[in-house]
């Protein structure tokens, strides 16, 4: 696939090859990842650019992400009340503040974890085998040129580590904030490691905001779920109008694991989230689900891939996206039935709801099947409102507008309640939802 | 199974060696391709300036090309300067009765339920008079001109109807569509033309198989149909019965155009050889190129193909719904077992107003074979009222086998409804038992749950042909399940 690719006009990986120098005289890196971050720059170079027809990118431009040249910020300015409003209830003295990538001590609290949760930063990590192993295969097998760009330039991130038979009660909170940048586009490189041990479980949430425009949040998770333990995620990109966010999820599942993710997307520049799972042993269990309101020119992307190594696990995903103005959706999914994981249960469902007739909405929702003895299902949808659901509320005497609302709400919804904390859906319903107020008919 | 299947494709190619075989070597171009050979070949066939010129232009225009890498398919690298591209039909030797042809070859035929006459002219029996393809072809001939529909080879076309040539070759699947395409093009020896014109319904089926000097049409086919305002036809292409081909590589190109309110039934039955089912060996590389553009208004094209032969299947028909309110469909049965690779599926390009398509996709993959499904659904900014509805089933045989789905939807307002739905499974024991326990064989079992299957594409097909695919599926599949 990348042999094809063409060569960028423009140099835009030029760019990339300057900063990424700025980055190493500065002095940036710590000893330990420097040889990671180099690596990692060589598997961009061999990747470059998307160019318009890359398999991976069929219904993303990312022709201005690219063109655009990037700085890296250095300086982190945020107020305390800015970040308090987006603390959840019951996350009070379970949250870490990262601003533009860098974890901020004094914006943090994690006292509510006590000693169940290990938290430290990755440059302690990658002192311990397993995670230079993870992250060595990671960076050498990084099929994502936007991942790899963060493995060039990450320096610290965060791990989080729950030990095990720890069941952990209060959820705990990453908060990324991007200050923007007030001179210029600014890239910044969120890292986390995200490891449960055998028994254990956690609820993460991870959400996304803005305290500027103009910047680009690249971030990678690496995550691994050890045996019979579950990993409740919920990630909320509620940045800025003019950002962009791309993140890769990295999966890996064990025996008897369970990992539930929730991804909401509420509308910036462009968005591309990148999940890839890995059932790796028998019993694996996961779920996706997502939702995306959009409206204006904003994009939404989901790129997933889920491999089915061995017998015995399902995988289910479930994805809804609302589609006003110009914006746009797509959602790339692949399921991959290795041969021998037999009796492997997998479905995946996209709805797609069009409220004007400049959005777009395209799907790919693909089945790559090498054994004999499984279920597997997919569907996918585009559609208007139902004109028999709005003829049934106007009968009831509801306005043509309220009946649209009601229904498009009705549609989101089904996602948005999903999600299995309470804060998070009422945020929500404040938010997302309420981007489909009024103004459509 | 296998051994049986062994049998009779073995049958099949050992009874090509010293049956099928061609005696005259004469009048063949050396093997090479160039501009010089784009020139002979137009030369040969005595065309029109305005054929050669269409010839150079795709030549000129394959050079620029690469072959396509992304079907899901495995094959070496195809030498195209290694393939002679100009080739005299080539009169074959005739048998003087069945009893000559070989037993096996026999009881496939019998099992397909081939009527023996035709039997005959499959395995290149002199039939006799009454039979002859060429005399029933010269009925059918005069019956269809008797209402003014042109059935004949494409050189004759392009020698009788130049100015209908002129006006459609190439206005659907343009000179540089794809690769093959390209190469066709410029190469392409003979083919089908028919044109039926306006407020016509065809009193018949046409079929290739009664069309004269079907002997040879060489591995670069080129099929052109025309269907005028008011009119149907429903076309028949291939034949159930196990067909071996020296070529290897077919590149074939079939273009149908339907003005208002016309409609086109496609239907083809294609099983090549497959290659040997034990190593994959040989075996025909199916890479064809199939459109249709619906043209006029309320217009209508229908595919409907049962694919059970060729190493490789690289197969796309597709429509262009352009005219306002026109219908698209395909229907398609795909079965590959041994180590065959198919990668097939359709295009639908929404561009008219209130256009429909409907796509249903049965795949069955047994033993090592490998069967994706490759759509688009693709909705344009202006083909308000569209509407879609995608079924693709896959079904497995056996753990080796593999079975894709990759669909394509790009929607681009908000009035169409489009809906895809897919699935895999495969025939259970519980099934199975149940057949059993009631006192029906497990091939017959197999054979009912497979033609269960596909129940939804058979009934598409002409009545005949959709007898013998049934039957067709159930042979190939004999022994392989459970």
């Amino acid at each position: 696939m990348s042999s094809t690719i063409e060569e960028s006009k423009n140099g835009a990986e030029s760019a990339v090859l300057t900063l990424h120098k700025q980055f190493l005289d500065a002095g940036q890196p710590s000893s330990d990842f420097l040889p990671f971050n180099k690596k990692a720059l060589d598997v961009f170079e061999s990747l470059k650019f998307p160019h318009r027809k890359h398999e991976m990118y069929t219904f993303v431009n990312t022709k201005s992400l690219a063109d655009t040249s990037f700085s890296l910020k250095t300086e982190n300015l945020v107020q305390k009340n800015f970040v308090q409003q987006h603390i959840y209830a019951g996350c009070e003295r379970s949250h870490l503040t990262f601003v533009d990538g860098t974890l901020c001590p004094e914006l943090s609290d994690a006292t509510a974890l006590g000693t169940s949760v290990k938290i430290g930063s990755l440059v302690e990590a990658i002192k311990d085998e397993s995670y230079k192993n993870i992250l060595q295969k990671s960076i050498e097998q990084e099929n994502d040129v936007f991942a790899s760009i963060n493995s060039a330039f990450m320096n610290q991130g965060v791990m989080v580590r729950v030990g095990r038979d720890k069941q952990v009660g209060v959820p705990l909170q990453i908060l990324n904030v991007s200050s923007g940048g007030k001179n210029g586009p600014v890239m910044t490189v969120p890292r986390a490691y995200i490891h449960l041990e055998p028994l254990s479980e956690l609820k993460l949430i991870v959400k996304y905001v803005g305290d500027g425009d103009n910047y680009f949040v690249n971030s990678v998770q690496d995550i691994v779920v050890e045996d019979n333990a579950t990993l409740t995620h919920i990630q909320i990109e509620a940045d800025s109008k003019e950002a962009w966010n791309f993140s890769k999820n990295r999966i890996f599942l064990r025996r008897d694991s369970k990992y539930l993710g929730y991804q909401t997307v509420s509308g910036t520049r462009l968005v591309r989230n990148h999940n890839e799972v890995w059932l790796n042993e028998p019993g694996a269990e996961m779920e996706l689900n997502g939702v995306s309101v959009l409206e204006g020119d904003e994009q939404s992307h989901q790129f997933i891939r889920v491999h089915h190594e061995v017998e015995n696990c399902t995988s289910h995903q479930y994805f809804k996206n609302i589609i006003n103005d110009r914006a746009r959706a797509s959602f790339d999914g692949t399921v991959v039935v290795n041969q021998g994981a037999q009796l492997t249960n997998s479905d995946q469902l996209i709805n797609n709801l069009m409220l004007s007739d400049e959005g777009h909405a395209d799907c790919k929702p693909n089945l790559m099947i090498f054994a004999d003895d499984v279920k597997c299902a997919h569907g996918a949808t585009v559609g208007q409102l139902d004109d028999d659901q709005l003829f049934y509320l106007k009968t009831r005497g509801l306005s043509e507008p309220i009946a649209k609302e009601i229904l498009t709400q009705s549609f989101a919804r089904s996602i948005v309640q999903k999600i299995p904390f309470e804060p998070v859906v009422k945020e929500l319903d404040e938010t997302l939802l309420k981007k489909l107020e009024g103004n459509h008919g | 199974m296998e051994t049986k299947e062994k049998s009779v494709t073995e049958a099949i190619d050992n009874d090509y060696k010293y049956g099928f075989t061609t005696n005259v070597e004469s009048d063949t171009f050396a093997k090479g391709l160039d501009e010089g050979v784009v020139r002979a070949i137009s030369k040969k066939k005595g065309e029109p300036e305005f054929m050669l010129n269409f010839r150079l232009k795709a030549y000129e225009k394959w050079l620029t090309m690469k072959e396509p890498a992304w079907p899901n398919v495995q094959y070496p690298k195809i030498d195209f300067q290694n393939i002679s591209y100009y080739s005299a039909p080539k009169p074959k030797k005739k048998l003087a009765s069945l009893d000559e042809v070989d037993p096996e070859v026999l009881s496939t035929f019998e099992k397909l339920g081939i009527p023996l006459e035709e039997q005959k002219k499959l395995a290149n029996v002199a039939v006799d008079a009454v039979f002859d393809s060429v005399s029933v072809a010269t009925t059918h001939k005069k019956k269809l001109m008797e209402v003014g529909i042109i059935f004949c080879s494409f050189s004759e076309a392009v020698k009788d109807y130049p100015e209908l040539i002129e006006e459609y070759l190439g206005t659907v699947v343009p000179i540089g569509d794809n690769y093959y395409a390209a190469l066709n093009s410029a190469v392409f020896t003979d083919g089908s033309f028919v044109y039926i014109p306006p407020d016509t319904i065809s009193p018949m089926e046409l079929s290739t198989y009664f069309r004269i000097n079907t002997e040879e049409t060489g591995q670069f086919e080129r099929t052109l149909i025309i269907c005028a305002e008011n009119s149907y036809v429903s076309y028949l292409e291939g034949c159930t019965a196990p067909q071996f081909d020296t070529n290897q590589l077919h590149a074939a190109v079939v273009e149908l155009v339907t003005l208002d309110n016309a409609e086109i039934k496609y239907s083809t039955v294609q099983n090549w050889y497959a290659g040997d089912p034990e190593t994959g060996k040989g075996g025909i590389y199916n890479f064809v190129t199939k459109r249709g553009k619906c043209q006029g208004e309320k217009s209508k094209i229908s595919w409907t193909q049962v694919e059970t032969g060729s190493a490789i299947t690289w197969k796309y028909p597709s429509c262009i719904l352009q005219g306002d309110g026109s219908v698209g469909e395909f229907y398609s049965v795909a079965l590959t077992n041994g180590y065959m690779q198919a990668d097939t599926g359709t295009k639908m390009m929404h561009i008219g107003k209130n256009t429909r398509s409907s796509i249903i996709s049965k795949g069955i993959s047994a033993d090592h074979s490998s069967n994706s499904y490759r759509g688009l659904v693709r909705v344009g900014k202006n083909a308000t009222n569209s509407r879609n509805y995608t079924q693709c089933d896959s079904m497995l045989v056996g753990d080796q086998s593999s079975a894709h789905t990759f669909p394509y939807i790009e929607t681009g307002n908000s009035s169409p409804q489009i809906e895809h739905e897919a699935s895999t499974s495969k025939i259970s024991e519980e099934q199975l038992f149940y057949f059993e326990q009631r006192g029906i064989s497990r091939e017959n079992a197999i054979a009912t749950l497979i033609n269960g299957f596909c129940k939804d594409v058979f009934k598409q097909l002409p009545m005949e042909f959709a007898v013998e695919a049934q039957k067709l599926l159930t042979l190939k599949l004999e022994n392989s399940v459970g």
